[in-house]
């Protein structure tokens, strides 16, 4: 009992003879002993000495001094013996509380200025109230031994364990065969780990070293480091707990890692990862890298230099050529003044990139060039019909802030010899279930010959312009716009093939498009035509259809010129989008073979 | 001059595609509503209005949260059957007792009840929404909270007005 102990009450002891000569059981039992480690109330300890060999019973009510309740417990062991003085066995002996049942074997030594207890267990489990420190069916060894030399400690203790599973949140061991061996020195009130080794089965090992004030309770000096390690235990291990909610938390990775990293009064001062010939893939497919290099260092009060290289992989299915990046850390932001992402035949390239973590949100801001990519590659890649040409374009600034991005000025693509703009841009929740994008669209001087030819549509020659005002995409679906494409003015060949004509008429419903051939008209292969076009102002599902004029009855979706004249009525004002762009896709699905020229 | 009719297969108009979207089984939740309003007309209370709520008018929003939460589902299902997890009285989930969770799931427990909470949220928000009525988001929530629960297996625990009940 320590010094300071008071209110102890020793309630009874009580030696009971028979014969009277010889003991055969010894009881105390202590009221209550109140002592700055915690408090302990009603303890019973009882040692029965009639069969061949001692066995003890011990139980006690237990208040740490941190916490508010007291959780009662039971020692018993099927041989208790004192072989000597300060030293004490207990054999096939049970430690039980709630949540708590470690079936064991110790061995206690407790002179003065030397102690050690020395303690296998085996199929041990035991969880606290929340769950949060959980062992299950633990079978190992703890060793710890203290001994005074002057007015210093010197502490040594040995954790390991080689069956069962082990979760101390965040950290889930599942593998046994781990280890834990820590030895340091204790002189009120400074605590120093001098080095604690930690040897994770499947991850390899890491040392730490700390200095903690146990007066002021303060971590004051943490030092992890950790040298070529498994980088997928490491991952599973340490980091994926870390980034669960991220993209970064469904990943299979492989390669080697040394990470390293110091806090100081808890709060982090460096960190140091660095990967070798590493391979990550997100298992939901989105992207992968092979062959990553990676130096990542951080420092609380110096930038550091970040340096990543990989040799190929993808996003988005999007093939990514061999990558040598470059960007500053400074604390809790990064920056890069160009980091270049070869994309099949053409780049990606990211202009004025800085990030920064704040309050656990991201936020960051870039502008994005799009250097000409191969149309052919690209739509090959995508699984899209296969398209000519080259496409490349140029992205303002985009700002990502409070799950919100947002785009400054107009993005533009240019492909099928024109340009397709899209301006004020924003996207709300980007990565969450239900992203909400709104956007202006423009398209102009687009070659409808490319593009019919590459959707099989049946050959419109001439140019197409369009504009999309107000669109509004609910998880990528439209839900909103006020949208009109029609071939554009102009001195240019105007000319509309029978196919496109039963197409165009499809569009409208089935039933209409052996029309045509019902009349003479079906002997020429294409007409003159003066304009084409549709319009829709959608509302949630449903589309309010137009054309290029408007009749009593309807609306004008192709006008033909001269002779013979072809001219389409569209009679429907109100169409589900649905069934539009079912329909759309039966027209170009249906010509299965693509014609590339 | 041929003149080519597009005799569409003319959709009926957006007020009767709701109508019949919503078939019998709203028919028979609109008589519900409509017997359990009667009672409260009296008082004016707004749950009067939700009588009227479409809760199974369907929008991308609602198809993408109901999807994400379907794909969900089997992560969740052996915690409601261990009792690890059970359903609120708010038309939400919760962690119940985190030690009947395997210890290999205990580390992903409280982020996958978390993500399954934020898109029940969303739900009850964008099917009010989609109602034209966003205020009625508290009142489309305790729908659910009762539908959950009489969707529930046995063995299942849910939030009673005194503490939680296994079903």
């Amino acid at each position: 009992m320590p010094p300071s102990a008071r209110n102890a009450l020793f309630a009874l002891l009580a030696i009971i003879a028979v014969p009277a000569y010889a003991i055969s059981s010894i009881h105390i039992s202590v009221g209550e002993v109140d002592a700055p480690a915690g408090q302990l109330k009603n303890a019973r300890f009882q040692v029965d000495l009639k069969g061949a060999e001692p066995t003890l019973k011990l139980s006690a009510e237990l208040k740490p001094g941190n916490e508010k309740t007291f959780t009662a417990f039971n020692l018993n062991c099927g041989t208790f013996l004192n072989t000597r003085i300060g030293e004490l066995d207990c054999l096939n002996g049970v430690f039980a509380a709630k949540q708590i049942n470690v079936p064991l074997t110790a061995h206690f030594k407790s002179y003065p200025g030397d102690f050690s207890v020395n303690i296998d267990f085996m199929q041990a489990s035991f969880s606290d109230a929340t769950g949060i420190h959980a062992g299950e069916k633990l079978t190992g060894k703890v060793i710890l031994a203290a001994r005074k030399q002057a007015d210093v400690w010197h502490w040594s203790g040995v954790f390991n364990w080689t069956d069962g599973e082990l979760y101390w949140q965040p950290f889930y061991f599942g593998k046994a065969g781990n280890s834990f061996a820590i030895g340091g020195t204790f002189k009120a009130p400074m605590l120093q780990i001098r080095e604690a080794n930690l040897l994770v089965n499947e991850v390899g090992s890491m040392s730490a070293s700390a200095h903690i004030n146990t007066q002021t309770k303060k971590v004051e000096d943490v030092k992890v480091v950790a040298k070529e390690v498994d980088f997928a235990g490491l991952y599973s291990l340490v980091l994926k707990p870390m980034v669960e909610k991220s993209a970064f938390g469904n990943l299979k990775v492989s390669g080697k890692a040394d990470w390293q990293f110091e806090m100081k009064n808890l709060q982090p001062t460096s960190f140091e990862l660095n990967l070798k010939n590493a391979h990550v893939e997100d298992l939901k497919g989105k992207f992968e890298l092979n062959d990553i290099n990676a130096h990542i260092p951080w420092d609380y009060d110096v930038p550091q230099t970040v340096e990543l290289s990989y040799s190929q992989g993808h996003v988005l299915n999007m093939p990514l050529g061999n990558t040598r990046l470059q960007a500053e850390l400074n604390r809790y932001s990064v920056t890069a003044p160009s980091l270049v992402l070869p994309v099949l035949d053409g780049a990606l390239k990211f202009e004025d990139v800085s990030a920064a973590y704040l309050n656990q949100q991201w936020f960051w801001h870039l502008k994005m060039q799009l250097q000409p990519i191969s149309m052919n590659q690209f739509s090959q890649t995508l699984g899209w019909p296969e398209m000519q040409g080259k496409v490349d374009g140029q992205v303002p600034l985009i700002t990502y802030a409070n799950k919100q991005l947002s785009m400054d000025g107009a993005m533009q693509f240019n492909m099928f010899n024109g340009s397709v703009r899209m301006y004020d841009l924003r996207i709300d929740d980007p990565l969450g279930t239900v992203p909400r994008l709104y956007a202006n669209l423009e398209m102009r001087d687009i070659d409808l010959g490319d593009l019919t030819r590459t959707f099989n549509f049946g050959a419109i020659e001439g140019k197409l312009e369009g504009d999309v005002k107000d669109l509004r995409l609910e998880s990528w679906k439209p839900v909103h716009m006020d949208a009109i494409i029609q071939t554009a003015d102009g001195k240019h060949r105007k000319k509309v093939s029978q196919r496109a004509v039963e197409n165009i008429t499809a569009l409208g419903g089935e039933g209409t498009a052996a029309a045509l051939q019902r009349t003479f008209l079906r002997f020429f292969k294409e007409f003159n035509y003066e304009k084409i076009g549709l319009s829709c102002q959608l509302r949630q599902d449903v589309c309010k259809m137009g054309g290029v004029e408007s009749t009593p009855t309807g609306y004008v979706i192709v006008k033909g010129k001269g002779v013979p004249t072809v001219t389409v009525n569209g009679y429907t004002e109100y169409v589900s989008l649905t069934d539009l762009l079912a329909r759309i896709k039966r027209i170009t699905d249906s010509n299965s073979k693509m014609i590339v020229k | 001059m041929a003149k080519l009719s597009l005799k569409a297969r003319q959709k009926p108009s957006l007020a009767k595609r709701l109508r019949s979207r919503t078939g019998k089984n709203m028919k028979k939740i609109l008589l519900g509503f409509a017997m359990i309003a009667s009672l409260f007309m009296a008082t004016g209370s707004s749950f009067v209005q939700a009588a009227a709520a479409d809760l199974e008018i369907n929008t991308p929003a609602i198809t993408a949260i109901k999807n994400s939460m379907q794909a969900r589902h089997p992560q969740i299902l052996p915690h409601y059957n261990s009792g690890a997890v059970g359903l609120t009285k708010d038309g939400l989930i919760a962690v119940r007792d985190a030690t009947a969770v395997p210890l290999k799931d205990r580390g992903g427990i409280n982020s996958l009840v978390s993500a399954e909470n934020a898109d029940r949220n969303k739900l009850y928000k964008e099917i009010a929404t989609a109602n034209g009525h966003p205020e009625w988001e508290g009142e489309v929530r305790q729908t659910f909270a009762g539908r959950w629960v009489d969707k529930a297996q046995s063995g299942w625990w849910y939030q009673g007005a005194s503490g939680w009940v296994k079903k």
